[in-house]
C-alpha cells in the first residue's frame, strides 16, 4: 500500500508491437504521486503509444502496467473515474459550447456537483464560455481540452502534447494552466517533443527514443550528468565558418534560429575556434558560451533532432 | 447501462442537431419535399382523365348532347376542333393522336333512331388517329366502352348481364395513401444510416470516441443513445411528414402502435448496417459512398415509391430480400389496411433482420484502439 501512495504510475517491460513494427521495446520506469513527469521524446519514438496504454485507450502487448495501484488492463472501470486524459490531437463536437462540453463530460462521469465556472476560470476561458467549440482557436480549444480532462477532479492527469501545433503565446497560456495544476499537488503525465516545456514544468524528464528510454531523471540532473563540455554559439556566421571549424576537428550544426553551435571540451577549443574563423577573414555577429540544455542533452543521448519532421504534424507513436 | 451517461449524449447530440441546418434540412425537409412534390404529380392519378379532341361537323343540339355526356362522364376533357378545318391535317400538325369526328347529319340520325321512326338508323365516327401511339389504344378503349353504354341506354332494354365492384378493402386507397409509409420508412432509413455513418467516422476521425473511451461511458451506453437520438428524429420527422400529409393532401391513414414500432425496428436495422459500415469503412467519404450504394437500390426496389408488382418478376424476387420492403409493407398492412395479422408478419421479419444486424453492429463498433 505504500508503494501505491509513493507511486502513482509503475511501467515495468512495457512493449507494444504494430505488426512487424516495435512501436515500444520493454520499457521500464515509476511515476511519483504529486509529480510532474514528462516524457520526452521526437515524434514516432513512442510516447504516445506508451501514454495511451497508461491511459487505457490502447492495450499492451505484453508487459506490467499498474495505474493508482491497480492493474490497467483489469481494472479500467475502477481506474477510469480518478484519472484526466487529454489525448493527442483533441477534438471536441463542434457545434457545443465550452460550458455544455463540461457539462456533457462531468455528466459522464456522474458529477452534477462538479464546478463548471472553476474550471472555466481555471483554464481562463471565461470570455468564451458560451462559444461553440468550432469557433474557438487552437490554444483556446486546448485549453477546453485540459478542462475536460479536470472536470472528474482526477488524481492523475495525462497530458498527450498539449500544445503542439500552438503558437508560442497560445503554448504559453496552457503552460500556466499547467504551472496552476502543478500547484494543485496534482500527479501530471505530460508527453512532449518541446525541451522548453519539460525544463519549465516537469520534475521528473525521461527521455525516450526509438521505443526505449535512454535516461531519466530531473532536467537539472540530466544537465548535471551529461554536462562534459561547453556549448559555444555563433550568430550570423559566415557560411564558410562550418568548413573551418569542421577542419579543428568539431561538429558544428544549426539550430532553429539558424545560429550555429558547436560543442567544445575546453575553454582553449572556444578561442581556437574563434582564432581559425578570424585567421580566414570570417566574422560573426555574437557568441555565447554556455553550458548545454536539455535540447543538447537529448542531441548527444539520441543523436536525433527532437523537432525532426515536426512540420509534417502528428506522430504514429 | 447508466441511465444519466445515456441521457447526457442525447442530449449533446439533439443539440448538435439543432444547429446543424444541412442535417435539419435533410431529415425535416427533404421527405416533406418529396411528399409535396411526388403527391402534386400524382393527385389526380386516381381521377382519370384524358384529353379528347373532337371536331364536330354536325353543330345539332343532339351532337352538343353528345359531346356533354362524354365530357360529363369524367372520363375526358373535351377540346372542340374547328369544322372548317382538315382533321388529318390538323391532328398531323397538332401531333394529336386521337380527333374523334362527328359527321354532319349526326342530329338527323340520332333523332330517326330516339322516335323510333327508323330502327336501324346509325351513325358511323370517324376515329382519325396515330397508330404509332402507344396510349392511343387506352383511348379508343375508353371510348368504344362509352359507345357500348350509350348504345345500350338507346335500346332501351335493361341489360341481362349486370355487375357491382366489391373492394376487399374497408375503403379505396389513394396513392398518396399507398406513397407515405413509403416514404416515412425510406426517410427514417436514410436518417437512420447517413446519421451513423457520418456521425461515427466524424468522431472516430476527429479523435473524440478516442477521447470517449477514457471517460466512464460504455460502448453499450453509446450505442444506445444513438439508437434513441435516432429514433427520436425519426419520430420528429414523421410526425411532420404526417401533419403535411393531412393538411396538403387530406390522407386517411391510421395512425397506431404500428407505425411507432416499425420505426423503431427500421432505426435498429439500419443504425445497425451503419455501424457495421463504419467499422469495415472508417474514412468519411468512403463510409459515404459504401452508404450510398446501399440506399438506393433500397429506395427504388423495395416498393417505397410505387407497387414492386410492376417490376419485372427477377426484380420483385430481389425486392424481397430488401429488408425496406418488410417495413413498406408492415406500415402500410397497419396504416391502410389495419391489417394486424400482416404487420405482424412483416415486423417478425423485419425485427429478426434487426436483431441480428444490430448485434453484428454491437460487435463491429470499435471502442478501444488496437488491441
Amino acid at each position: 500500500m505504500a508503494n501505491q501512495a509513493k507511486h502513482a504510475i509503475e511501467v515495468e517491460n512495457l512493449t507494444k508491437r504494430y505488426g512487424n513494427l516495435l512501436a515500444v521495446n520493454g520499457i521500464s520506469f515509476t511515476v511519483r504521486t504529486g509529480e510532474v513527469f514528462a516524457f520526452l521524446g521526437p515524434n514516432g519514438a513512442g510516447k504516445s503509444t506508451t501514454v495511451e496504454i497508461i491511459d487505457m485507450i490502447r492495450r499492451p502487448t505484453s508487459g506490467k502496467v499498474r495505474l493508482l495501484g491497480m492493474d490497467v488492463t483489469k481494472k479500467k472501470r475502477a481506474i477510469v473515474p480518478r484519472i484526466g486524459v487529454l489525448p493527442q490531437d483533441f477534438s471536441s463536437f463542434d457545434r457545443i459550447t465550452v460550458r455544455e462540453t463540461l457539462q456533457f463530460y462531468s455528466r459522464l462521469f456522474s458529477r452534477g456537483n462538479a464546478d463548471i465556472d472553476g474550471l472555466i476560470e481555471l483554464v481562463h476561458l471565461k470570455d468564451k464560455a458560451e462559444e461553440q467549440y468550432k469557433n474557438l482557436s487552437g490554444g483556446l480549444q486546448q485549453r477546453l481540452g485540459i478542462a475536460i480532462a479536470l472536470v472528474n477532479d482526477p488524481e492523475v492527469v495525462f497530458l498527450d502534447e498539449p500544445t503542439t501545433g500552438l503558437d508560442p503565446r497560445a503554448r504559453r497560456e496552457v503552460w500556466d494552466v499547467l504551472l496552476g495544476l502543478k500547484e494543485q499537488g496534482k500527479t501530471i503525465f505530460l508527453t512532449t517533443h518541446y525541451m522548453e516545456e519539460a525544463e519549465i514544468l516537469a520534475d521528473t524528464v525521461a527521455i525516450i527514443s526509438k521505443g526505449k528510454i535512454i535516461a531519466t531523471g530531473s532536467p537539472v540532473e540530466l544537465i548535471e550528468n551529461n554536462s562534459n563540455y561547453l556549448v559555444l554559439t555563433l550568430q550570423s556566421v559566415d557560411a564558410n565558418a562550418v568548413e573551418i571549424i569542421r577542419k579543428l576537428g568539431f561538429e558544428p550544426v544549426h539550430d532553429n534560429h539558424q545560429d550555429l553551435k558547436v560543442r567544445v571540451e575546453h575553454t582553449e577549443d572556444i578561442l581556437k575556434t574563434l582564432n581559425a574563423i578570424k585567421d580566414a577573414g570570417g566574422s560573426f555577429l555574437s557568441l555565447d558560451v554556455r553550458r548545454p540544455n536539455l535540447e543538447e542533452v537529448f542531441l548527444k543521448l539520441t543523436g536525433e533532432a527532437l523537432h525532426a519532421g515536426l512540420a509534417e504534424g502528428g506522430e504514429v507513436g | 447501462m447508466k441511465l444519466r451517461v445515456i441521457r447526457a449524449n442525447l442530449i449533446v447530440k439533439l443539440k448538435t442537431f439543432y444547429r446543424e441546418r444541412t442535417a435539419m434540412f435533410f431529415t425535416l425537409a427533404f421527405p416533406i419535399i418529396l411528399i409535396l412534390v411526388f403527391g402534386t404529380i400524382f393527385l389526380d392519378r386516381d381521377k382519370l382523365s384524358l384529353d379528347l379532341y373532337v371536331q364536330d361537323l354536325d353543330h345539332t343540339q343532339a351532337s352538343a348532347k353528345f359531346v356533354k355526356t362524354l365530357q360529363f362522364n369524367g372520363n375526358f376533357k373535351i377540346i372542340e376542333v374547328d369544322p372548317a378545318t382538315d382533321a388529318r391535317e390538323y391532328a398531323q400538325k397538332h401531333k394529336l393522336n386521337l380527333i374523334l369526328v362527328i359527321p354532319k347529319d349526326f342530329g338527323n340520325l340520332h333523332d330517326q333512331r330516339a322516335d323510333n321512326k327508323t330502327h336501324d338508323a346509325s351513325v358511323i365516327l370517324t376515329y382519325i388517329y396515330d397508330p404509332s401511339s402507344t396510349s392511343v389504344k387506352t383511348k379508343m378503349e375508353y371510348l368504344n366502352m362509352e359507345f357500348a353504354g350509350m348504345n345500350q341506354r338507346m335500346s332501351g332494354r335493361p341489360p341481362f348481364y349486370r355487375w357491382e365492384e366489391v373492394s376487399i378493402l374497408d375503403q379505396k386507397y389513394r396513392f398518396i395513401e399507398f406513397f407515405i409509409p413509403g416514404v416515412i420508412a425510406m426517410a427514417v432509413m436514410i436518417a437512420s444510416l447517413f446519421g451513423t455513418v457520418n456521425m461515427n467516422t466524424e468522431l472516430l476521425q476527429k479523435g473524440i470516441i478516442r477521447k470517449l473511451s477514457t471517460t466512464p461511458i460504455t460502448r453499450t451506453d453509446w450505442i444506445l443513445s444513438n439508437i434513441l437520438y435516432q429514433f427520436a428524429l425519426a419520430i420528429i420527422s414523421t410526425i411532420a411528414m404526417l401533419l403535411v400529409s393531412y393538411w396538403v393532401f387530406h390522407v386517411e391513414l391510421h395512425i397506431n402502435a404500428w407505425l411507432l414500432g416499425f420505426i423503431l425496428l427500421d432505426v435498429f436495422a439500419f443504425v445497425g448496417i451503419g455501424m457495421i459500415l463504419t467499422r469495415f469503412v472508417q474514412e468519411a467519404q468512403s463510409a459515404v459512398a459504401a452508404a450510398n450504394a446501399i440506399v438506393f437500390p433500397m429506395m427504388f426496389l423495395s416498393g417505397s415509391f410505387f407497387p414492386i408488382e410492376m417490376m419485372p418478376g427477377f426484380l420483385q424476387t430481389f425486392a424481397r430480400v430488401l429488408p425496406l420492403y418488410y417495413v413498406n409493407e408492415g406500415l402500410r398492412a397497419s396504416m391502410i389496411f389495419s391489417d394486424n395479422l400482416a404487420a405482424l408478419r412483416y415486423a417478425a421479419i423485419i425485427g429478426a433482420f434487426a436483431a441480428v444486424v444490430f448485434a453484428l453492429g454491437i460487435i463491429a463498433t470499435k471502442w478501444e484502439e488496437g488491441k
